[in-house]
């Protein structure tokens, strides 16, 4: 029965990890010129991939805090018996189930500068129009990445609340504390495995978000968008650089396991 | 089940939990909202200075001339089949998987199931590069088993099945070998029929995400005939960049589908995401 399984993740999984690390040591166009560690060091030392390296960890701590902010609240919100809270938890999910094709094609017309509804509105009540993409593009990036998942992320947060015991609140009742006193000493500290895993997922997130600059913005206007993986896409596929792409690439790797070994031990330290 | 019931954080606080729930869902809605009035516009109204919030006379026929200017019912097929094969393939594989892991033991098994785990840490993109070069050695770029065999299983799905059939109790099981049911029966009448809301998130899942999946379509296809919706449209908007009432219109036919399915599943979706975190 697990043979089919076997061969797959084989196939899929393991066998091209261990060619792209084969990969990754070769250089030219056909990636026939064995080179050894240079991709690798070129990759640490290209100006190029620093930035882009750069502009990810910009997007993944604005994603990572609006998103974890506003997921929490939402959570906490609709942790309460409130009547339709089901449509609600329904509605904030309906982005996170939407193709990134229409997210990035939707909000580029909203932003547009001449036929966006959103400038057209603004001018028609007086007030200035901005050309959102030129001047703050990697916000907006952020803002439309955390658009499109803070429901889930409001789901991760409730499921969360919805392991803390009962007794817990009535004991700090009984004790006197006050609603917003709990949220900070009971809620907020026994949510701590699931912000770590929330904060985990949304760097592994951040780290190969690659549609959005690719619809909304090109990675532009210059690089001010161009995040890793959108500039591993680049390397591959516009320079024609497979090697070094694939050492890029085994290198996002190395950081995602890193990232979620750490993940694991912690969660296993908490549930022993 | 105890309906646990949470003291309020202030006076009052009803209100603002609707008043911030109501707002936020105003947010989430309304780009989507004008993607429908986006689609029903004129070609001299999706230009107009003038704000249009809503057309003055809907053009439904847009749709038509959607379909007339590109190929979109390929699109729309080649996605079927893409996200069809896999949502089958994961339904076959993730609770027969899940079962074994959960209900069976044989050497290896820890090793087995270590190996799986580990497949979650490993991101479709960096599977991509490799998996590109050899589908181009095999000359599977350009066809469905393309599309297709890179997602055939997955261990989210087969972690999610597992978790569910553990507590299941082995009772089930043991009682229909008694009766000198076969292993396979014991599985298809007793076990799966019991796995229903597992197999529903997992249904769903696999067919929304592949449906809108974004990457591995761009680059494992180049011909026409080959792209999906989200490429498809995509492409279509980068050629007709002026038309976005056509653009949006396309939208909306990739939107529908993943949207009537999420309505009818979404209260497993939420057990689901629960239970394993999921993407």
């Amino acid at each position: 029965m697990l043979a089919p399984a076997a061969v797959f993740f084989l196939l899929l999984y393991f066998a091209p990890i261990a060619f792209q690390l084969f990969q990754s040591l070769f250089s030219g166009a056909n990636s026939d010129r064995f080179v050894g560690a240079e991709n690798f060091i070129d990759a640490v030392t290209d100006p190029d991939v620093q930035a882009a390296f750069i502009t990810t960890v910009l997007y993944a701590v604005g994603a990572l805090v609006v998103g974890s902010v506003l997921g929490l609240v939402l959570a906490v919100v609709l942790n309460q018996a409130l009547p339709g809270k089901a449509i609600f938890r329904a509605i904030l999910l309906i982005p996170y189930l939407t193709s990134v094709a229409i997210i990035g094609l939707l909000w580029r017309n909203i932003l547009d500068p001449y036929v966006g509804i959103l400038n057209r509105i603004l001018e028609s009540v007086g007030l200035p129009t901005q050309s959102w993409l030129t001047t703050a593009p990697l916000a907006v990036i952020v803002g439309i990445a955390v658009w499109s998942s803070v429901g889930y992320t409001m789901v991760l947060f409730l499921a969360g609340m919805q392991g803390i015991p009962a007794e817990y609140y009535e004991a700090a009742r009984i004790d006197g504390a006050r609603p917003f006193r709990q949220f900070l000493s009971i809620t907020l500290p026994l949510l701590a495995p699931t912000t770590l895993f929330v904060t985990v997922i949304g760097v592994i997130n951040a780290l190969q978000q690659f549609a959005l600059p690719y619809i909304v913005t090109a990675g532009g206007p210059g690089n001010a968008t161009t995040l890793y993986a959108y500039k591993i896409f680049n390397v591959a596929f516009s320079d024609s650089q497979f090697g070094y792409a694939s050492a890029l690439s085994f290198m996002l790797l190395i950081v995602i396991l890193v990232l979620s070994l750490l993940q694991f031990r912690a969660a296993r330290r908490w549930s022993s | 089940m105890s309906v646990m019931k949470r003291e309020r954080l202030f006076p009052g606080d009803r209100v603002v939990a609707y008043v911030l729930l109501v707002l936020v869902s105003i947010v989430m809605v309304t780009p989507l909202l004008y993607m429908v009035s986006l689609a029903l516009q004129s070609d001299r109204e999706i230009l107009s200075a003038v704000p249009v919030l809503w057309p003055t006379d809907p053009q439904w026929g847009n749709f038509v001339r959607l379909f007339q200017t590109a190929p979109f019912g390929l699109f729309f097929l080649n996605s079927m089949i893409m996200a069809g094969a896999i949502t089958l393939s994961h339904l076959v594989f993730d609770p027969l998987i899940g079962y074994v892991f959960a209900k069976f033991e044989f050497p290896g098994k820890r090793i087995a199931f270590i190996a799986l785990l580990s497949t979650l840490m490993v991101p479709f993109f960096v599977r991509m590069l490799p998996i590109y070069a050899m589908f181009g050695a095999l000359g599977w770029l350009n066809t469905y088993q393309g599309l297709i065999v890179p997602f055939l299983m997955d261990a989210y799905g087969i972690f999610l099945l597992r978790q569910f059939i553990q507590p299941l109790p082995d009772e089930l099981i043991e009682a229909g070998r008694i009766d000198g049911a076969s292993e396979l029966r014991i599985y298809f009448q007793i076990m799966l029929p019991q796995m229903k809301p597992a197999l529903a998130v997992v249904a769903l899942t696999s067919f929304v995400f592949q449906f809108n999946e974004f990457l591995w379509p761009l680059i494992a296809t180049s011909t026409t005939e080959m792209r999906t919706m989200p490429i498809g449209l995509t492409l279509f908007n980068q050629e007709f960049f002026n038309q976005w009432n056509l653009t949006a219109a396309g939208a909306l036919v990739l939107f529908v589908p993943t949207m009537i399915l999420f309505f009818l599943t979404q209260r497993y979706l939420v057990r689901g995401i629960a239970l394993t975190g999921l993407k």
